[in-house]
């Protein structure tokens, strides 16, 4: 029995408080939230998290009105709700906005909270997860300041530093805009909701002043940003976004101080699909379906693909071999026949600096013609772009393995690697390579000849036919230019040799830079 | 009853077109067939649906997002 002296009275109040947070914005505002047709921020973190594991910090902090006799009335919550919790059972720090609360008052906690969550993943090494619904800044800001400011992007730092620290996921689950969409691109994997959030710069409004109509879909909808690649994935509903959340976890380290864990295998290292070995059409002009091979080669089930909207001429996600999780590339010969264009370029350059900073082994599966060409593509900068994935691709320390199914041309081709290492290398039967396919480069390089030939024609015909005489891979590997030509069958036995004999050479510890989103 | 346009993902030269308007197709038929670094690319409906419209023609250069073939799903 709790006797006068003690301290129930503060405790009671401490509940109290604590019951007049959880009512959030209050009754009327989250039924608008919830009309919608989203979730309150604390059903997320509930949704997110493992059954029962969130630890609220700071649920104190809040707008709190008092009356004559300075007992409390009312106490509106900070529109930021910060924790710990687990996923899967592993630690992590959870921040969400909370919508229903925005524009209520001053809220001087919520921008604090913000940064402490950023803050906490990085000092306790676990992986943040960012619940973002919101907008950015207002001019009505200065109107309460009575001045302005110089802008700054409060704990851009922190969000930095954790790029290169902690994996950090966003989820975008509403409209947001300027830093909150910035602090949605600023992670390594980031989702939005179909239909339900949007995201841009400056919104609908603004843009009618410019004299410009959009609804939020047309100028902001998950699947816009996600072919823009501003966003990695997108989601059918707030749930799929938070299954897809703890999808990407699992294949990570709590924080670059540890290594990606090898699970119970779940699949034979040694199944072979006879399938493969007709996987790639003789004809070399057919494309084929590359994620049916990657499918084919991975652990069963373990392929989750990021940023499929974007850059489609290379395929990037996670998988494992033989449980350990590795980096997986392979290029879709069903856009732009597997050639790299510029945005290709940019999410291989984000992909690999993604995989050195998380010590995941990288496996290609390469059918590269080359950069795409042509008017557009030069006006993109692919070879900017290119040339900085060539350069992500020879900064990367991480185990590699390639595994040339088919094309590799020109320089992009010669990107699949960084030809200065050992080469951990096979190539299938299909393989196909040189400076540039030989149906291209005949004019180019032989063309006085053929121009003085009586008939140009049968000149250029029997120029390629010799040149395509000598194309045969095994010539090269001859010359030891091929470490192995295999089976394609083989594949995925060879490939969880790999895993299994690189894990240890996996180093834990920061990298020299993070990744830059 | 929604349309539907589906356009290039990549640029190239159509090689072919597979169907016509009033055809009924399933999700992944082939619609047309298009050329791009010496590839020949199918693209296939994004859904199940009708043709109501073919915007594009054999050998036709097409710019990437260009409006290839409207669909009634």
């Amino acid at each position: 029995m709790a006797g006068a002296e003690d301290w129930s009275p503060e405790l009671a109040e401490i509940a109290e408080r604590e019951a007049m947070a959880a009512e959030m914005g209050g009754p009327e505002r989250v039924k608008r939230q919830k009309d919608g047709g989203k979730l309150t921020v604390r059903e997320r973190i509930a949704g997110l998290l493992d059954p029962g594991s969130f630890h609220e910090i700071g649920g104190l902090s809040g707008h709190a009105e008092y009356d004559e006799q300075n007992r409390l009335t009312k106490l509106t919550p900070s529109s930021f709700v910060l924790g710990r919790g687990r996923i899967d059972g592993r630690p992590v720090v959870v921040g969400g906005n909370d919508f229903t609360v925005r524009a209520s008052g001053p809220d001087p906690a919520a921008g604090k909270k913000s940064i402490a969550a950023e803050r906490l993943a990085l000092e306790l090494k676990v992986p943040l997860i960012r619940l973002i619904d919101g907008f950015g800044g207002s001019v009505r800001t200065q109107d309460a300041l009575g001045r302005t400011y110089i802008p700054d992007n409060p704990g851009w730092e922190h969000m930095v530093a954790n790029l290169g620290q902690v994996p950090v996921v966003a989820l975008g689950l509403g409209t947001i805009a300027g830093i909150h969409a910035a602090r949605l691109i600023a992670s390594h994997y980031s989702v939005m909701v179909r239909g339900k959030s949007h995201m841009f710069m400056a919104g609908p409004p603004v843009m009618a002043r410019l004299g410009q109509t959009f609804t939020k879909e047309e100028l902001g909808g998950a699947d816009l940003q996600a072919k823009a690649g501003a966003c990695d994935a997108v989601a059918e509903t707030e749930e799929e976004a938070f299954a897809l959340a703890r999808r990407f976890l699992s294949y990570l380290p709590a924080s670059v101080h540890e290594l990606p864990e090898q699970t119970a295998p779940s699949d034979q290292p040694d199944r072979r699909d006879d399938w493969l070995l007709s996987a790639i059409p003789r004809n070399r002009r057919k494309a084929y379906d590359a994620r049916r091979i990657v499918r084919a080669l991975v652990d069963r089930d373990s392929f989750f693909e990021i940023g499929a909207a974007f850059g489609g001429s290379m395929i990037t996600g996670l998988a494992r071999f033989d449980g350990w999780p590795v980096a997986l590339m392979a290029s879709n010969p069903m856009v732009y026949g597997g050639g790299w264009t510029a945005e290709a370029s940019q999410k291989v350059s984000r992909f690999v600096d993604f995989a050195n900073v998380f010590h995941l082994p990288v496996i290609t599966l390469v059918d590269i013609p080359g950069f795409v060409i042509g008017l557009e593509a030069e006006m993109a900068g692919t070879v900017r772009h290119g040339g900085r994935a060539l350069t992500a691709i020879y900064q990367s320390q991480v185990p590699w393995c390639s595994v040339i199914l088919r094309k590799s041309f020109g320089v992009a081709g010669a990107g699949h690697t960084d030809h200065s290492r050992v080469q951990y290398r096979f190539a299938w039967p299909s393989a196909d390579w040189g400076s540039m396919p030989v149906e291209g480069g005949v004019e180019a390089a032989y063309r006085a000849e053929i121009e003085a030939a009586p008939d140009r024609e049968a000149k250029r015909q029997e120029i390629e036919d010799r040149l395509n005489a000598v194309r045969s891979p095994l010539r090269s590997a001859e010359h030891f230019l091929i470490e192995e030509m295999i089976d394609p069958r083989d594949t995925r036995r060879l490939l969880c040799e790999f895993a299994n004999l690189t894990a240890k050479l996996r180093r834990p510890g920061p990298v020299s830079f993070g990744v830059r989103p | 009853m929604a349309e539907l346009t589906v356009r290039a993902e990549f640029a190239g030269i159509v090689l072919s077109v597979s169907v016509e308007a009033g055809r009924v197709v399933e999700a992944d038929q082939e619609l047309l067939v298009i050329e791009s670094m010496k590839t020949e690319i199918p693209v296939g409906s994004p859904k199940a649906g009708r043709v109501t419209g073919i915007r594009v023609s054999e050998g036709q250069t097409v710019e990437e997002r260009q409006p290839l073939v409207v669909l009634e799903t």
